[in-house]
């Protein structure tokens, strides 16, 4: 090895108790990665932290910023981004997307379930409180059939990998999941910084999204409808992921509204425009349930549109994804998935469930507040990695607090074990060379009326902070481009 | 029985408002008991009026604003026609233990799921329920209980709750209005596994009344066997005859009669309702015809109304004609 090599991989710590995505259990750089590692290893720090700084300012450049609330003041930050992508072979991969088109399916399907003939509670796999107690299942939804019988045209699937080298799923997000921009912005950041070493790889597109997501939009369009026109409709520029909202709109070619470009007359959507009002057909909305219609739901919401949802009601617009979703990737629904797919699709799960414990029932909660140093309690209802404790992170007293929070609402909380997710070489900014750090995935899955897609890539997220298990961007973590190889 | 309601708001804004969206629950539901032979709604703007149905299926009307001002008033005015149904019918042949079965089967609780599960206005615990059923009494006997406790334990009182009120903090007030005293009864029959909904609609409280009197509501709860039946603890009554019922939900909040979306500088702004309940003669002369406006009403129904109408007509004729010939008699 040159000096040079040592230089930028010599801080790398190899810890046996996490698998590592880079090398092996003999300390091997795995061969996916050889050649990559060897064309880093030809560069010194100093490269490296310049090429880190360009990576910034293009990010900084495109606007590609977002927001963290509960902060003392809101702050606009650029998403961190990393130097080394991580690579996933054709295999592996193909376990992932069969998994993630699995789980979205048999979701679509318990959605439908639920809000009509609710077959799979009367035959006793779930239990009807976990639906009814959910502050996320809409009644308004009952009886109606959005079109194409879809709910989660958009679902975000929460991977990681654990010390057993096997991928587990996290969650399923379907209350339109956010970071897909991010995927297609590392990438474009990545063959600015290093453009070379595309050239020894050959990496799956993933700037086909926009084009496949519009596709999607177009398959359900209402019934009448030859030509639908699509909108994504956003709370605006102070959203975290307004970004987002304005890059998939310009890249699908269709026009980025708010609540009152959008009015409702007779059941039917118009956009205001300079030539008059023009019908709206498709509306992505990336504005919450509650605030969608002022009428409807949240009597003060301001950014939604009032009588949109009678519209939706009657078949005149479509709405992605549909409202009430947000009962099924509930964190205590979650727990039943593997039953859940087995109920709908007959099939096995193809992706791992991690073992979770219901606080709501009474020997699970035993056991929780027993061990609660060896677990991880999540609220059932909040993303975005808020309201999250890590047991063996807790100081006694921050324990005891954490019971008696436990204890008021037993339904609010579920534990799952501390799972170990994989570690992959990191650029780091203060040390200036690559360290381990934890890394998760997202996988982002469209359904439509006849139509699916998965996105070959995904968001792998990146917890910054040594040691540190949370990568929720919220939470201050980063993200890396993530390469699905060809076969 | 005939009724004639006329509501009336009227909004006052403290600026100018720019844009706006009203939406309306008043029109008496059409059921066995109630046809609404006449229905009308204006507003002073002239603005856009839509009809569409609410969650529940409820007919709605809204107003879509696009002028600017800073006072708008809205007038609905209906003619029903309601028959009376003996509630207690089909009661007293059904056991009392059938019931208390029947409405814990997983399916009868999928079946009323939406009116079985407490809702932020009827939150109550169980062990903040200060009225407990008595087993061995039937589901109907333990409701009417309910509805004279609430009636003898409670006062009607306007202004010292809102309408973001719950149970909780009615029970410690003591009192309220038809809201609260609904919201209460809705809780506590929920408790019990009883499907309950609010019902909101008009009372009649005898010719004479007129004006100040605001919309009502009351308690609808399922009982198998026999089907919903409305309870008012407010008046500690049955709802029959005088209960002129617009719409139904989980609580107030699918009822309120006037849901808005203002846009503008307007910080504040005041309401004034009346409400009139008047009964009528089937014969009297339908005055509120002659209005501009009318909210659609189903074909089927036009037809018949038309019908009846004309049948009204041709009768008044003769009458006339028997008249004149009985003036003529007389002459001769």
């Amino acid at each position: 090895m040159s000096t040079t090599q040592q230089s930028i991989f010599s801080s790398y710590e190899k810890d046996p108790k996490f698998y590592d995505e880079i090398f092996d259990e003999k300390g091997n750089v795995k061969q996916v990665y050889q050649t990559l590692f060897d064309l880093y290893s030809g560069h010194s720090s100093q490269d490296f932290a310049k090429l880190n700084e360009k990576a910034k300012a293009s990010f900084f450049n495109q606007g590609i910023t977002f927001q963290v609330y509960n902060d003392q003041e809101a702050k606009e930050k650029i998403f961190p981004f990393d130097l080394f992508p991580r690579i996933i072979d054709p295999e592996e991969w193909e376990t992932i997307e069969k998994g993630v088109l699995q789980r979205s399916k048999a979701l679509n399907h318990f959605i439908w379930d639920i809000y009509h003939d609710k077959k799979i509670i009367k035959q006793g796999i779930i239990p009807l409180d976990l639906i009814s107690t959910s502050a996320n299942y809409l009644d308004q939804m009952i009886g109606i059939d959005p079109p194409g019988g879809i709910y989660n045209h958009i679902s975000g699937t929460d991977l990681i990998k654990h010390s057993d080298g096997k991928y587990y799923v996290l969650e399923d997000n379907i209350r339109c999941p956010s970071g897909v921009s991010y995927v297609i912005c590392n990438r474009t950041a990545l063959k600015r910084a290093l453009f070379g070493v595309f050239n020894h790889y050959n990496a799956h597109t993933v700037t086909d999204y926009a084009q496949n997501l519009l596709e999607i939009m177009e398959s359900v369009k209402p019934r009448g409808v030859d030509e639908p026109n699509c909108v994504v409709i956003t709370p605006g520029v102070y959203n975290s992921a307004y970004y987002e909202h304005s890059y998939l709109a310009k890249a699908m070619g269709v026009e980025l509204v708010e609540g009152r470009d959008l009015f409702v007359e007779n059941d039917f959507v118009y956009m205001q425009t300079i030539k008059g009002p023009e019908k709206v057909d498709v509306i992505y909305r990336r504005i919450d349930d509650a605030f969608l219609d002022p009428l409807e739901f949240r009597p003060d919401s301001a950014l939604g549109v009032p009588g949109l949802f009678s519209a939706y009601k009657k078949g005149n617009v479509c709405l992605v994804n549909a409202p009430g979703t947000g009962f099924a990737d509930d964190k205590a629904v979650y727990t039943y998935m593997p039953e859940i797919i087995k109920y709908y699709l007959g099939e096995e799960p193809i992706l791992n469930n991690v073992h979770t414990y219901h606080c709501s029932r009474p020997d699970e909660l035993k056991y929780v507040l027993e061990n609660i140093d060896k677990l991880v309690i999540k609220p059932v209802d909040e993303a975005g990695g808020y309201g999250i404790s890590i047991g063996n992170r807790l100081t006694k007293e921050e324990i005891e607090k954490v019971k008696q929070t436990i204890k008021a609402s037993p339904r609010k909380y579920i534990a799952q074990p501390i799972m170990s997710l994989s570690v992959h070489a990191t650029y780091i900014e203060d040390s200036e060379s690559f360290e381990s750090r934890h890394v998760d995935l997202r996988t982002f899955c469209l359904l439509g009326a006849d139509k699916e897609f998965v996105l070959k890539g995904g968001l792998t997220r990146v917890a910054l902070k040594k040691g540190n298990l949370i990568v929720n961007s919220s939470q201050g973590g980063g993200s890396k481009d993530t390469w699905v190889l060809k076969k | 029985m005939e009724y004639t309601i006329k509501y009336k708001a009227v909004n006052t804004y403290d600026a100018l408002i720019d844009e706006a969206f009203w939406q309306f629950l008043l029109r008496p539901e059409e059921n066995t008991t109630q046809n609404v032979r006449m229905a009308r709604f204006t507003n002073s703007a002239n603005a856009i009026v839509d009809t569409s149905t609410n969650t529940f299926g409820f007919p709605i009307c809204r107003v879509h604003l696009k002028k600017p001002l800073d006072k708008i008033s809205f007038e609905a005015s209906y003619i029903i026609s309601k028959q009376i149904e003996n509630p207690f019918s089909a009661l007293d042949s059904v056991v009392n233990s059938v019931h208390q079965d029947q409405i814990r089967s997983i399916d009868f609780k999928i079946e009323h799921e939406r009116f079985l599960s407490a809702t932020q206005l009827t939150q109550l615990l169980a062990d903040q329920a200060p009225f407990s059923f008595d087993q061995s009494r039937s589901l109907f006997d333990n409701l009417n209980d309910l509805n004279s406790w609430l009636y003898h334990n409670f006062s009607f009182k306007t202004k010292v709750t809102d309408v973001n009120t719950t149970p909780v903090e009615f029970i410690e007030k003591g009192a309220g209005v038809c809201q609260d005293f609904t919201h209460l009864f809705l809780a506590i029959a929920r408790l019990n596994h009883i499907p309950a909904r609010y019902t909101s609609g008009y009372l009649h409280q005898g010719n004479g009344y007129q004006g100040d009197s605001q919309m009502h509501a009351w308690a609808e709860c399922y009982i198998p066997e026999k089907g919903w039946i409305g309870f008012d603890p407010v008046n500690n009554l049955i709802a029959l005859e005088n209960h002129i019922k617009v719409a139904h939900g989980k609580d107030y909040t699918d009822c309120a009669p006037i849901k808005g979306v203002i846009y503008g500088n307007s910080k504040k702004n005041e309401t004034t309702y009346t409400v009139e309940v008047e009964a009528r003669e089937a014969s009297d002369p339908d005055v509120i015809l002659t209005s501009e406006t009318y909210a659609p009403m189903p074909f089927k129904q036009q037809l018949a109304f038309q019908a009846q109408w004309q049948q009204q007509q041709y009768q008044q004729q003769q009458q006339l004609r028997q008249q004149q010939n009985t003036t003529d008699t007389s002459q001769n």
